[in-house]
């Protein structure tokens, strides 16, 4: 007997289906592993099942009845969502975020041995009851804050969790963690509908997987019976030869050099990146990937050694400065620093490059129409009108249209801090698609993701991050996967420059 | 909600039917962003008041009532200009009136003791753009929230004219400071040709300046505008500026107009004006708004003041209506930008 079962659910926004008719349950003590590509429709159905959004048509039945209308009824009813941000509150406690709107009172005061225990037994089920449940909750880390959250849904007696990308902002060594906790529910009999973009994560906890495309269910077996190329298979209705179309390049003399940076979460940094040279940067979250990319482009600031672009030394922690010797940072949060999502596509495609849209200072504003729809059409955004807000696209056509917007700049260096982030693996390879056309045209690339592995499959060659500094340099013909893992881990340094 | 593309081996711009759709005449488009933008129901509003007024006054629709209309809209108008463009970057200017009368008494009593009109306005104008710069540099460049920042500032500017004018008012002012203010142009209003000239050149340097895209960019995201390249302090500071300029015309027109300064000049300006820049649509979250909204906006107050006047309604009743008109606008710009459907679900 099935806890939640979606019955012939559609979803219409006007004229557009996003949802057809989709069918499946999912059951008590099972993992249901949910995939497809972005725009596929997995988020609508996500906000269905929270009561956020009401189908269209079809309807789902939770533990035997109609799934309540609003959002708090439906998490009084059993069913949570763990959504991809956090929604906790970071000034306040542990204790007071885990039992967030539901501490015990009695005539009006609240509880407190009743609460300690409550929160106790909600964390100790997901491996977090030796915590101070007076830590102020911003002092966690982010894996912990997350299964803080998780309990927070346990201690309202969830039936159903729905985890919704929950790894997307862990880094790799909490991820294990994550499986784990959710293996351990399972097995307490909890219904988890665990929703991904990280096929391998499904194969080490799913029990089944639907596959969604196009808004239609178009696959729903036991795990057993997909492999990863089937499920690509399925999600993308074709094969996926080969991810990252890498090939090789001609590679000219050092455009970026950097001696001795020191900056916040940087010590000691001497790199370089070459013309038509895609150079990687591996490290786990924490090791200054991030960092070292603002450093260099000037949008951090910067304690001593220095940057030089084309042989010329660039005044760094200004942005200014770095724009003008060609050097951009394309930052991480493409939602948070990327782009304004209530503008125009148009209007973000020229904010801040103006020069080919302008004439002493006026926008010409049939050029910026034009410029839009050639970058658009040149770097295969999906939209209907560069007008339309950009905050309507998919993710993956946001990045494109950030993709282009830089690569129109023709860069002498281009910093690419998680370009794929949260982006689906068929719109993955039209990004690197186009981050390899940018490299061939003369600007050096430098790369880092959450995902080792595409840093790996895309890059020429890789500095290994730990701790804030380089650990290791590695050329393409002499990856080896294992090796520069265990030193990003924080294993001894070695070093086997390119050949 | 679109589809991603598969994975393709080299990029082609390729024929799609949607290009043919963004390549639609642009008037289309722009008659059709016009209706589906805030500014409709605000436009509808200002018929709808208008038309009730002609019937309910038979002085209403009189032309020297609606020029009337005009002129006393010159003051908030200038200020609400201004405003438009702090508003956009999500800023806010409560310290208007107070600057209007600071630059406004100085300026005066200036020219008053030099009997020099020039000198005069000059004062005027540099005591406002001082305290412009001054609220710029404290939002734009230590960070301080522009709310409480304009909020001591119009304490300082009224403290400071209280003190500089003893609680008198300047009267005998020179001809050139008050001619902006008072004289008529080929029949018309010099202040209200100024007003329509400012929203002229405000509305051009929004929508057609790289300026104007920088101050929309930052108040649509200041972080994503930072690492674009836009220089964000630099744009909060302009704003800033710009509106205290506006504020100084706008003192002009107020001093020349009733041929004095008093310390007590503008007094709770800064309410009408805010309220005509989000009545027309502009967002107090940033980003949005356009400076035909603020010029509808103004005159819907102007009317409204001028109705409410005409059916003899009592002045303290003009007071609520304007601020139950800053409370529905506030909720319309929450209603426009989602938050409200958003507070309500969660």
């Amino acid at each position: 007997m099935p806890i939640v079962s979606v019955q012939g659910v559609s979803k219409r926004f006007g004229a557009v289906t996003v949802l057809d008719g989709v069918d499946f349950a999912f059951r008590a003590g099972e993992v249901t592993g949910l995939v497809g590509e972005n725009g596929a429709g997995k988020s609508t159905l996500i906000k269905i099942l929270a009561g956020a959004e009401t189908p269209t048509a079809g309807s789902v039945v939770l533990g035997g009845e109609q799934l309540p209308s609003t959002t708090g009824d439906v998490i009084a009813a059993g069913l949570s969502v763990i959504y991809q941000e956090l929604t906790d509150v970071p000034d306040m406690t542990l204790l007071d975020n885990v039992l967030l709107g539901n501490l015990s009172s009695r005539g009006g005061l609240t509880r407190r041995g009743e609460n300690r225990r409550r929160a106790k037994a909600g964390l100790s089920r997901v491996g977090l009851g030796e915590l101070d449940l007076r830590t102020p909750i911003r002092d966690l880390t982010i894996s912990q804050r997350q299964l803080a959250e998780i309990a927070r849904c346990l201690v309202r007696d969830t039936r159903v969790l729905i985890l919704d990308e929950p790894t997307s902002s862990l880094p790799e060594r909490d991820v294990e963690t994550l499986l784990s906790v959710v293996r351990t529910l399972r097995d307490e009999g909890i219904a988890i509908l665990y929703v991904t973009h990280h096929l391998d994560e499904l194969f080490d906890v799913a029990d089944r997987v639907v596959v969604l495309r196009d808004g239609n269910l178009v696959g729903d077996q036991p795990i057993g019976q997909w492999d990863e190329p089937s499920l690509v298979r399925s999600m993308l209705a074709k094969e996926l030869e080969q991810a990252y179309p890498w090939r090789p390049r001609d590679v000219g003399e050092p455009a970026l050099v950097t001696r001795g940076l020191v900056a916040r979460g940087v010590k000691d940094t001497s790199i370089h990146a070459d013309r038509g040279e895609v150079v990687g940067l591996v490290g786990l979250a924490g090791s200054g990937r991030t960092e070292l990319m603002k450093a260099v482009g000037g949008v951090a600031h910067v304690v001593s050694g220095e940057v030089s672009v084309a042989g010329r030394r660039v005044r760094t922690g200004s942005i200014a400065a770095a724009r003008s010797a060609g050097v951009v940072y394309v930052p991480e949060d493409r939602k948070a620093e990327g782009l304004v999502l209530d503008a125009s596509v148009r209007s973000n495609i020229a904010m801040g490059d103006y020069a080919p849209v302008s004439r002493r200072g006026l926008l010409r504003s049939g050029v910026m129409t034009r410029r839009a729809q050639e970058i658009t059409s040149k770097y295969d955004v999906k939209l209907g009108s560069v007008h339309q807000e950009i905050g309507k696209l998919s993710g993956g056509n946001q990045q494109k249209v950030i993709v282009g917007r830089v690569s129109e700049m023709s860069p002498r260096v281009v910093l690419f801090d998680d370009p794929t982030r949260g982006v689906d693996i068929g719109a993955k390879s039209g990004i690197y698609e186009h981050v390899f056309t940018l490299a061939e045209k003369g600007s050096a690339v430098m790369v880092c993701s959450s995902d080792t592995d595409e840093v790996l499959a895309v890059a020429d060659r890789v500095y290994v991050l730990a701790a804030g500094r380089v650990v290791g340099e590695f050329a393409r013909g002499s990856f080896d996967r294992e090796k520069i893992l265990h030193l990003a881990a924080g294993g001894s340094a070695v070093s086997e420059p390119p050949a | 909600m679109s589809r991603t593309s598969h994975p393709q081996p080299t990029p082609q711009p390729q024929e799609r039917p949607v290009s043919t759709a963004t390549q639609s005449s642009p008037w289309r488009h722009q008659v059709e962003r016009a209706l589906s933008s805030n500014i409709a129901p605000i436009v509808a509003a200002l018929i709808i008041v208008s038309v009730a007024l002609s019937f309910m006054s038979d002085v209403f629709l009189t032309s020297s009532n609606l020029t009337n209309i005009v002129t006393q809209s010159a003051v908030v108008g200038i200020a609400a200009v201004g405003a438009t463009f702090v508003i956009i970057t999500s800023g806010i200017d409560l310290s208007v009136g107070a600057t209007m009368a600071l630059a406004g008494f100085l300026g005066a009593q200036l020219a008053h003791h030099s009997d020099s009109g020039w000198l005069g306005l000059l004062a005027v104008m540099g005591v406002a753009v001082l305290v412009g710069a001054f609220n710029g540099f404290s939002v734009a460049w230590l960070g301080l929230a522009p709310f409480i920042v304009t909020l001591a500032v119009m304490g300082m500017a009224r403290g400071l004219t209280l003190q500089f004018s003893q609680g008198e008012s300047v009267y005998d002012l020179p001809s050139t400071l008050n001619w902006l203010g008072s004289a008529d142009l080929a029949g018309l209003k010099v202040s209200a040709i100024v007003t329509v000239l400012l929203f002229l050149v405000g509305h051009l340097l929004l929508s057609r300046t790289t300026f104007g895209h920088r101050v929309y960019a930052v108040g649509g995201n200041a972080d994503a505008a930072r690492l674009a390249g836009i220089n964000v302090k630099g744009v909060i500071f302009s704003t800033y500026v710009i509106a205290a300029v506006c504020a100084g015309v706008a003192a002009i027109v107020l001093v020349g107009r009733l041929d004095s300064a008093t310390p007590n000049a503008a007094t709770g300006t800064e309410l009408q004006v805010i309220a005509a820049v989000v009545i027309g649509g502009t967002s107090l979250f940033g980003g949005k708004g356009s400076m035909i909204g603020t010029l509808v906006g103004v005159l819907l107050i102007g009317v409204i003041n001028n109705g409410l006047t005409l059916l003899n309604v009592s002045s303290f009743w003009v007071q609520f209506v304007q601020g139950a008109l800053i409370f529905l606008a506030v909720l319309l710009d929450s209603f426009n930008t989602g938050r409200l459907k958003r507070a309500a679900t969660s």
